[in-house]
């Protein structure tokens, strides 16, 4: 997979869009279902979702998205109506 | 179980034995599901505008696990996020419920599935596999295929939830 993408949106997170949503891990979702979500949401391509669920699972949490607060509540509701543990916060 | 056929069409075929056993846990979910937690000081307005959820996570860790909180290191935050979010979550949980128990009225034993549909059965299993997981104390995803939990048929259950929604993954992807 290109590592572009994922660049990308971590310098979005350092340059002016201060909030960020993560999605925890939890022991009863199921991986095929989390990168599911990821590709059908957030419109990633199957290698980014699958990195992001992986790094959920492995490293217990992963920034999934960022952006403004407003957007950041929408993608943690959105993720909530999915059953993922999904948080938000200011980066810093 | 669902299967994609010609075009992506989904079709679901289930036996009455299935039918039987997931009306009767969708109908104890829908149960679960209608216990609402008002805030009780919410003034008009907001009951009006369906913001009178409650600000606090529930005591029951089942109902904590489908309504969790928003922010994790911002109480205040938690509480005004899940004022505004719980009913419509909430009832976006009861829509899905309540389409997959019209489905399974249909008497035949295979029918077509159209996305909206597909949808609503991705995210009610996965409700149901959520309180039952956390009802199993489920801790680990290796446990998720051991059936020497103390609740056996429980477990059946959630695994065979499990399977259902995997059949419905690959149908979908």
């Amino acid at each position: 997979m290109s590592a572009l993408p994922i660049e990308a949106v971590e310098l979005d997170v350092l340059t002016d869009r201060p909030w960020i949503t993560l999605v925890w891990n939890d022991p009863i979702n199921l991986m095929t279902y989390v990168t599911y979500v990821f590709q059908t949401y957030f419109g990633y391509d199957k290698p980014k979702a699958e990195k992001l669920m992986l790094d959920v699972h492995e490293k217990g949490r992963a920034v999934v998205s960022s952006g403004t607060r407003e957007e950041m509540e929408r993608d943690v509701a959105a993720m909530h109506s999915y059953g993922l543990w999904a948080t938000l916060q200011k980066d810093d | 179980m669902f299967k994609s056929g010609i075009g992506g069409r989904i079709t679901l075929k289930l036996d009455d034995a299935e039918k039987q056993v997931l009306s009767q846990i969708f109908e104890q979910m829908d149960e679960l599901l209608q216990v609402t937690n008002f805030d009780k000081n919410a003034d008009p307005l907001a009951r009006m505008l369906n913001m009178d959820g409650s600000t606090e996570i529930s005591d029951d860790p089942a109902l904590a696990r489908l309504f969790p909180d928003g922010y994790s290191q911002d109480e205040h935050a938690s509480a005004d996020f899940r004022r505004f979010t719980e009913q419509d979550l909430r009832q976006a949980k009861i829509d899905a419920l309540n389409d997959v128990r019209l489905m399974l009225m249909d008497s035949n034993a295979k029918t077509s599935v159209t996305s909206v549909q597909a949808q609503s059965w991705l995210k009610a299993i996965n409700d149901v596999r959520l309180v039952l997981g956390t009802r199993l104390e489920i801790t680990d995803s290796s446990e998720r295929y051991n059936d020497s939990q103390e609740d056996e048929s429980g477990m059946h259950l959630y695994n065979y939830l499990t399977f259902l929604q995997g059949t419905l993954l690959d149908a979908l992807t």
